[in-house]
């Protein structure tokens, strides 16, 4: 089994080439890029003074850079070299540990990312704990009181957060407790007064801001997990050898928990190992709806505003942890069932 | 075409199922409705009676105002002449829609600025939007244009996923292992971004835009119908056909497809939710199908905008869970008719 997730470990490097090749190759064919913000922006500042857009336009070429500079300014973003020969430019960095230098804020890829990264953490690890503390005991009471009216009702709501998604949540949260009631804050992430409140105030100012965005991370992944403990406690509920405790006298109870209950774990245990990304990454439709800075929100800015770096940076993160969390996934499989072989 | 007594089960099974049974109704009573929208929402009258001759202007040409004794060339406001009929004599007569407005008509009056709250004698029933226009009207088009485009993608994604994934199970060996690979990078790049790249060379049109989700969205289709034709494949009823000497082709078709297809219809509903979510969120990034085409996604963007229009938010969220939850609904009937077992419970 050491053999099998070696070479699971192993195959992670021929997609990560693959993945960052392509969007490399992406980035250098798309209109848009530095440059030509760069011939963008001084052609602005040209027009500027005396109003004499229409007689630069008369010229023909619209051209406020010389040749020499726009050659200068590809050597600076390495757009001078082929595709291939700047990709492994890149890879040499990333592999020494430089992401580069962000085109729009210069500053260091690396740094702009570490810091949203506790952001993305801190609600990424409050909904995770939210939602395996309420899915499995909410899924085991289901699966127990199937049929019943308490299933039905609970039911009912757990599909409708499944049916929206978390950002329309997010929204209609915030017109209701923001804008309506004023209940909490209208997004970001602390107030602005925040260095002047007390401990106990910045606790407080903290966990109003945490509440909404939270409520809407949980509220998509929610369905799928108690779904998810319900039905695999049902089937085993339903199996020959909890039939056979039942027949022996076991109380119910116990059939439930001793013998069923921990067989069900097992899917729920696979898939853990996805958290890792999600829970790093975040949503960045949900951190765009509340205005919290976190990766999410980072990546999707990076690339509206064609900022390649950090795209490129995002990426190289975000990967890794998905195909690393793939893995684990696979391993947490292996751990808790011993009937589980990967060869 | 005699029906195969099992699919007459699974439909009977289906509709004793009531919450899916009802949101089936309600859902294809609004998709039959959306299809005749024009008749209901719409600047155009439905009939008008002028000197003892009817007219119908829903559907073809537009007709002018000079052809209704007005001074003008251009499409005829059946609104104002739907007054002007009432004020003067002669048995002239207008039967406006219930919602007399269209979605790209921006209902703009003099010292008040948009957005209006509902109102019954505007007849704007949920308001209008920012710019003047009709939020019930805009939300009737706007939910036509999405059920056709999540249509639309899952037919795309449906066919490329069940090719693919069903060769790449009968095949196998260093095919499936190639497709997996690829299937493994496609799945990273980030989707957005190469819909940001496209939107900024060309203005998405609907068919493009479902042309881009499908470049990414078929690997879900792929994989499930690669593990589908896996298991089938291995199951002696193949291998007989196989020992009478069926060919390779007649065993997709005649037998692994069939019987794959009873898994693949369970998703069908989760993927048009999908759909819808997916144009939403594009939209209200401002990515999706340009503007001024209706849209719940933009609506979302401007009620997000503008918090104190309550009436935006509410209405296209109200939309959205309706629609989403009938949905979602159905996929569960569905699922559980499509579903063999009985649950054991203990009393």
């Amino acid at each position: 089994m050491a053999v099998y997730f070696f070479r699971r470990f192993l195959l992670i490097i021929p997609t990560f080439l693959g993945i960052t090749i392509m969007v490399f190759v992406i980035t250098r064919f798309v209109p848009g890029g530095p440059i030509e913000r760069m011939i963008a922006q001084a052609q602005q500042m040209q027009s500027m003074p005396g109003g004499t857009g229409p007689m630069s336009a008369q010229d023909g070429r619209n051209q406020p850079l010389s040749e020499e500079q726009i050659e200068e300014l590809k050597k600076y973003y390495g757009f001078d070299k082929p595709v291939m020969a700047s990709y492994g430019l890149w890879l040499g960095k990333v592999l020494s540990g430089d992401l580069g230098v962000s085109t729009r804020y210069y500053d260091p890829v690396w740094e702009m990312i570490r810091e949203r990264i506790p952001i993305s953490l801190y609600f990424g690890f409050i909904s995770m704990v939210m939602v395996y503390g309420v899915c499995i005991p909410l899924g085991i009471a289901k699966a127990v009181k199937h049929k019943t009216h308490f299933d039905n009702l609970s039911s009912i709501i757990v599909f409708i957060g499944y049916a929206i998604p978390g950002w329309v949540v997010g929204v209609l949260l915030l017109v209701l407790f923001a804008s309506h009631w004023e209940v909490f804050p209208l997004g970001g992430m602390i107030s602005d007064n925040f260095d002047s409140l007390g401990l106990f105030g910045k606790i407080k100012d903290l966990v109003r801001h945490t509440v909404l965005p939270v409520i809407a991370y949980v509220a998509g992944s929610f369905t799928v997990m108690t779904f998810l403990m319900k039905n695999t406690l049902m089937d085993n509920l339903s199996s020959d050898y909890v039939r056979t405790a039942m027949a022996k006298g076991l109380p119910f109870r116990k059939a439930v928990f001793r013998h069923a209950l921990r067989n069900s774990l097992i899917p729920i245990a696979t898939n853990f190992g996805h958290n890792i990304s999600i829970i790093l990454t975040g949503s960045f439709l949900i951190e765009k709806v509340f205005n919290i800075n976190g990766m999410g929100l980072l990546g999707y800015e990076s690339i509206v505003e064609r900022d390649y770096p950090v795209v490129m940076g995002i990426l190289v993160i975000s990967s890794i942890l998905l195909l690393i969390g793939n893995i684990l996934s696979d391993i947490c499989v292996a751990v808790v069932d011993p009937r589980v072989r990967f060869e | 075409m005699p029906i195969n007594p099992l699919t007459l089960k699974k439909i009977r099974r289906f509709s004793s199922i009531k919450r899916g049974f009802y949101s089936f109704l309600i859902l294809s009573s609004m998709i039959l409705i959306s299809f005749f929208a024009e008749i209901l929402v719409s600047n155009r009258a439905i009939v008008v009676n002028f000197n003892g001759k009817f007219y119908f202007p829903t559907y073809g040409q537009i007709i002018t105002g000079k052809t209704f004794g007005l001074d003008y060339e251009y499409e005829t406001n059946y609104r104002e002449l739907a007054r002007e009929f009432k004020q003067g004599k002669g048995g002239n007569w207008v039967l406006l829609p219930p919602v007399p407005y269209n979605p790209y008509e921006n209902d703009l009056r003099d010292n008040e600025y948009p957005p209006f709250p509902p109102s019954l004698k505007d007849r704007h029933y949920l308001g209008t939007d920012t710019v003047g226009r009709d939020i019930l009207s805009r939300l009737v088009y706007g939910f036509r244009i999405a059920i056709l485009f999540s249509l639309g993608l899952l037919a795309a994604n449906y066919t490329i996923g069940i090719s693919i994934g069903c060769a790449m199970g009968f095949v196998g060996g260093k095919f499936d292992l190639f497709f997996q690979r690829i299937i493994e990078i496609w799945s990273n790049v980030p989707f957005l971004y190469v819909v940001i790249i496209i939107s900024s060379i060309v203005v998405p049109s609907f068919m493009m835009l479902i042309l881009i989700m499908a470049f990414f969205e078929w690997i879900g289709m792929t994989w499930i119908m690669r593990t589908m034709t896996y298991k089938e494949k291995a199951r002696e009823y193949v291998l007989a056909a196989r020992a009478m000497g069926a060919s390779d082709f007649r065993i997709i078709f005649r037998h692994i497809i069939p019987n794959a297809v009873s898994v693949i219809v369970t998703f069908a509903p989760f993927s048009v939710s999908g759909g819808i979510v997916a144009l939403t969120s594009l939209d209200y990034l401002g990515f999706g199908l340009p503007p001024p085409t209706p849209s719940w996604g933009e609506l979302l963007q401007q009620g997000w905008a503008n918090m104190d229009a309550y009436w935006i938010v509410g209405s296209v969220i109200f939309a959205m869970t309706l629609t989403l939850i009938t949905v979602t609904f159905i996929g569960e009937a569905v699922r559980e008719a499509f579903d063999p077992r009985f649950h054991t419970t203990y009393e």
